[in-house]
């Protein structure tokens, strides 16, 4: 494969190109490289110590000053996450479950406790290639998802309090995680009916009959305790089911199916997570958010049919095979290729993506420190969402346009500046190690291939070209540069690579994926 | 702003308010024209603002303002509960409430104890309440709810529901939101002012798209502007550069989008900096003590307005965000925290109007997702209903009057369409937007652009305000 196909793929399926990435991806072919991918295990989140899920408890104020950071916010995740998409073999893994976060969205605004929410994010890792099934159930049963969408200790209905089950679960597991609003065609369009209307996919009285089917669980006990209804939280493994807080009538699902009276907990469940699961908006409306994280925000309706149609029954007849609709939308012709030119192609970079694509383009090397704090500033704080419809809808709209432009959402004046200051501040120097946090090395940029390059402009630009453009960057652009360059002498080689560096990355040509 | 900027789409659509259809309307509401506007906007002599409080996640407007006369309170404790006697009520008990005395009549309404601020603002005349307010495509009753042409799509959904409240369109999927299309309506009345008419504090929501203008977002923190770089010989042709490549390779309506972000903040946090810094500005000690999120986008907005001579604007809408409304457990404690930040950053605002002598000129409203059930949902929270109370706020505003019709507190009742207590709105958001439109100076002809779907309801004025 040429190597500007390598670098878009690269920037598509890995936290950004480097030169070794590109070489990889070039020893073979894009399948066999997606497939190393997709059978490498995860770069994690392990080694978060289980705690009280009250910070007053865990750290006593006779803990160390860390303890708070260290184990009650998602400081150390938040870190972690640069460091495993700078430095994580994983790559394809790690951006697929970025994706899913963003989709199956919790947050640290409600559960901050760092073993919880780092299980959580290792749980979307070690699911990004399985089962979509298996994935809702994972999502389902999990105490941070149980906390952040009421699911624990939703009780069955309670005539005498006057108190109905909770509704958050039920509503957003089909809003957000599944169907979404409207029935769906495979390509991703609303259906309509014989009056050119569009078809609700579900209405207030399935959203009460799954919020009655997912009544009855609690938290995980602690270790050694037994499990009882109104566990206090806890978040060490999935969340339990209690009988006698079941609801035991029958229950109105998708599709025409309703739930039988009696048949107990675990029955419901199951079924109502297959209900969903085999709804058929589920291929496109998935589908079509994965094409967004990955590829670009506006795919065509037969992208999105073509994907749909691999998540219905991929090769060997599985349906909702993740790995197989991740390898199907990579290998699209709609993402492949050495450049798209479409008027309405591409993707306006995440903050995450942006930073994390800058310093593995750039090279470097970072603890995410920096990056944390950078990317929040940005409006990305990591895994903190400010509710469970992410940073920024899908369908934002993209002003003047009929195009939508999701991250463009994010895209605020103070959030567009911070790009590019936060630019000027890493070409500029180091930023220093925080000596609070275990193994710091603060974030930096390692300019000396650069500045290697710089006393030649034309090969300095080919360079950037190369790994942030895949060689399309246009003439203009470049002579715009040059002509920069030309400005700072020839012995000045710092100033000519940074400055290079500086105006292409800070570029919209650059902060839009293409 | 520059015509360049909002004139990028490569793919030739006509800049016109893209509805898709969707929905139970179909294409019944598709505007096929490009809005045009009446030059009658330039004309303005005056200042006037709108501050919309958008209360994301959906308040609970029945605990907000709660029937305070012997009957209305009894059939509301009914259903709610005493949270101080029985574990997952969420009803407040009588005693706590806070007596909201309307300028005639009897006060047989109370509102939240932490509206303590808002109380006084009260009973000074410059607080008003509407009730039962939401989505509707046109006036509904209970017999057709459910009825495809007549009821709002998704009802009960946030994102749909902040949508609708946002862009004033309750059938099909609007591009833009009735603040931008305000926006572009009295844009001209502003001349060549370094920002857009509508500013947002760190959010780009839907209320804010117009059809033809761009609003700013900048953070309320008050730092905002690009940094120098590049040493001193080379920083200006570095700073030529950046700005020609804003202006190259726009054939990609991303990247062109993208670009007219960058330029518009460049321009306009020249001109904003200086004032959100807060340095010379006299109306800092209102805010003093307040460290919330809505505090300081309520003061940066204050300061906005205390600079509106120099930054040459006659129109103004700005919009700030409180979240964490959506109460699903523990609202008695959510809510109370939430409304001890709002109700002193409001006030703390008009105080600080009012020294400004724009008391008069700037008036204040809440927006909210949806209401909540009446009735408690499992974990001490309530679920996502639909019509809701709201706050209107100024010194033009004909205050410590209720206005609209109070929901009969019934569960399965006529005013509610399912049986936890889901309000049936008998104000539309179109009704309410208008009334604020109008008094900001739109004319009759232009509201049917701002609010296309206005027609659909007989009083388009709802009378608390001048």
């Amino acid at each position: 494969m040429s190597t500007a196909d390598a670098v878009r793929l690269l920037e598509q399926a890995s936290f950004g190109p480097t030169l070794t990435s590109i070489a990889e991806v070039q020893a073979g072919t894009v399948e066999s490289w997606i497939d190393r991918q997709l059978s490498l295990p995860a770069t994690g989140y392990a080694g978060y110590p289980v705690m009280e899920a009250t910070q007053s408890i865990g750290c006593p104020t006779t803990a160390i000053a860390t303890c708070s950071r260290d184990n009650y916010s998602l400081f150390p995740i938040q870190t972690r996450f640069f460091r495993n998409a700078l430095a994580g073999p994983d790559q394809l893994r790690q951006r697929v479950a970025f994706a899913l976060s963003q989709i199956f969205v919790t947050s640290g605004n409600e559960v901050a406790v760092t073993y919880a929410m780092a299980g959580y994010q290792q749980m979307l890792l070690d699911n990004a290639f399985g089962t979509y099934r298996q994935l809702l159930e994972k999502v389902t049963v999990s105490p941070v998802m149980g906390r952040y969408l009421d699911m624990a200790n939703n009780e069955r209905p309670n005539p005498a309090a006057g108190v109905e089950p909770n509704e958050n679960y039920a509503r957003e597991v089909l809003q957000l995680f599944s169907l979404g609003v409207y029935e769906l065609n495979a390509d991703g369009s609303p259906k309509q009916d014989g009056q050119g209307r569009a078809i609700a996919s579900y209405d207030q009285d399935t959203v009460e009959g799954f919020a009655h089917a997912f009544t009855g669980w609690t938290y995980p006990p602690k270790a050694g305790r037994p499990v009882r209804w109104n566990n206090p939280r806890h978040f060490d493994g999935p969340m339990a089911a209690v009988a006698e807080a079941h609801d035991n009538g029958a229950k109105r699902l998708l599709s025409g199916v309703v739930l039988p009276a009696n048949q107990g907990q675990d029955q419901d469940i199951r079924q109502a997570l297959d209900n969903i699961a085999n709804h058929p908006n589920v291929g496109p409306f998935i589908g079509k958010q994965l094409i967004q994280h990955l590829v670009t925000s506006n795919p065509s309706p037969a992208y999105v049919a073509r994907i749909s149609a691999v998540f219905d029954r991929d090769s060997n007849s599985v349906r909702g095979n993740l790995g197989s609709v991740v390898r199907a939308i990579l290998l699209d012709p709609e993402a492949r290729g050495d450049l798209k030119t479409a008027p309405d192609y591409g993707k306006l970079r995440e903050p995450g993506l942006f930073l994390a694509n800058l310093m593995r383009g750039i090279g470097g090397s970072s603890d995410g420190v920096y990056l944390r704090a950078r990317s929040t500033v940005m409006g990305q704080p990591i895994y903190q969402a400010p509710s469970v419809f992410n940073f920024y809808p899908p369908n934002y709209p993209l002003q003047g346009t009929l195009l939508v432009g999701p991250s463009f959402g994010l895209n605020t004046a103070g959030s567009a500046l911070e790009r590019i200051n936060l630019l000027a501040r890493l070409l500029t120097g180091p930023v220093t190690a925080d000596s609070t946090v275990p193994g710091a090395i603060g974030t930096q940029l390692d300019l000396g291939v650069w500045q290697v390059l710089a006393g030649d402009p034309a090969a300095l630009l080919d360079r950037i070209d190369l790994l942030f453009f895949h060689n399309t960057m246009s003439f203009a652009s470049r002579i715009t540069i040059q002509t920069t360059l030309s400005t700072i002498p020839v012995s000045d080689t710092a100033s000519r690579a940074r400055t290079a560096l500086y105006l292409a990355l800070s570029s919209a040509q650059y902060q839009v994926a293409q | 702003m520059t015509s360049s900027m909002h004139m990028h789409s490569p793919t030739n659509h006509s800049r016109r308010d893209f509805l898709s259809g969707l929905g139970c309307l179909g294409g019944g509401l598709l505007l096929n024209t490009l809005p045009s506007f009446s030059a009658q906007a330039q004309g303005f002599g005056d200042y006037k603002a709108l501050v919309c409080v958008f209360l994301l996640g959906g308040n609970d407007g029945n605990n907000m303002i709660v029937p305070n006369d012997t009957a209305g309170y009894g059939k509301y404790a009914a259903i709610r509960g005493d949270y101080t006697r029985t574990s997952g009520a969420v009803g407040l008990p009588r005693s706590e409430l806070l007596a909201l005395q309307p300028a005639s009549g009897n006060a047989a309404f109370g509102a939240h104890p932490a509206l303590t601020h808002l109380q006084q603002v009260w009973n000074a005349g410059d607080l008003a309440v509407l009730f039962n307010v939401g989505t509707l495509a046109r006036p509904l009753t209970k017999a057709g709810y459910g009825n495809c042409t007549l009821t709002p799509d998704n009802l009960f959904s946030h994102a749909d529901q902040q949508a609708q409240w946002q862009s004033a369109v309750s059938q099909g999927i609007s591009r833009t939101g009735w603040g931008g299309r305000l926006a572009d309506a009295v844009r001209s009345a502003n001349g060549a002012a370094p920002v857009p008419p509508l500013v947002a504090w760190g959010r780009n929501d839907l209320f804010a798209i117009g059809n033809s203008t761009m609003s700013l977002s900048v953070p309320s923190s008050g730092t905002f502007g690009l940094t120098n770089f590049g040493g001193g010989s080379y920083r200006s042709s570095i700073s030529g550069s950046l700005n020609q490549m804003l202006q190259l390779d726009r054939g990609n309506a991303l990247v062109a989008s993208a670009q007219d972000t960058v330029q518009s903040a460049i321009t306009s946090s020249g001109a904003l900096s200086p004032i959100l810094s807060g340095t010379s500005s006299s109306i800092n000690g209102f805010f003093s003590g307040q460290s919330s999120g809505i505090a300081q986008q309520l003061l940066q907005t204050a300061r906005m307005i205390e600079a509106r001579g120099a930054l040459g604007v006659s129109r103004q809408i700005f919009y700030v965000a409180l979240g964490g409304f959506d109460t699903h457990n523990s609202q008695i404690e959510t809510q109370a925290e939430l409304f001890g930040q709002l109700s002193p950053a409001l006030k703390a605002f008009q105080d600080s109007m009012a020294q400004l002598g724009m008391a008069d000129q700037v008036t204040t409203f809440t927006v909210s997702d949806f209401g909540r059930t009446l009735k408690p949902a499992s974990g001490g929270g309530t679920d996502h209903a639909w019509g809701n109370h709201h706050l209107v706020m100024g010194g033009a505003v004909r205050g410590q009057r209720f206005y609209g019709q109070f929901p009969e507190h019934a569960l399965g009742g006529p005013d509610d369409v399912t049986s936890e207590g889901r309000w049936l709105p008998t104000t539309s958001v179109d009704q309410y937007g208008a009334t604020l439109s109008r008094w900001f100076g739109v004319s009759d002809a232009d509201l049917a652009t701002v609010f296309p779907n206005l027609q659909q309801f007989p009083n388009k004025d709802l009378g608390f305000l001048g």
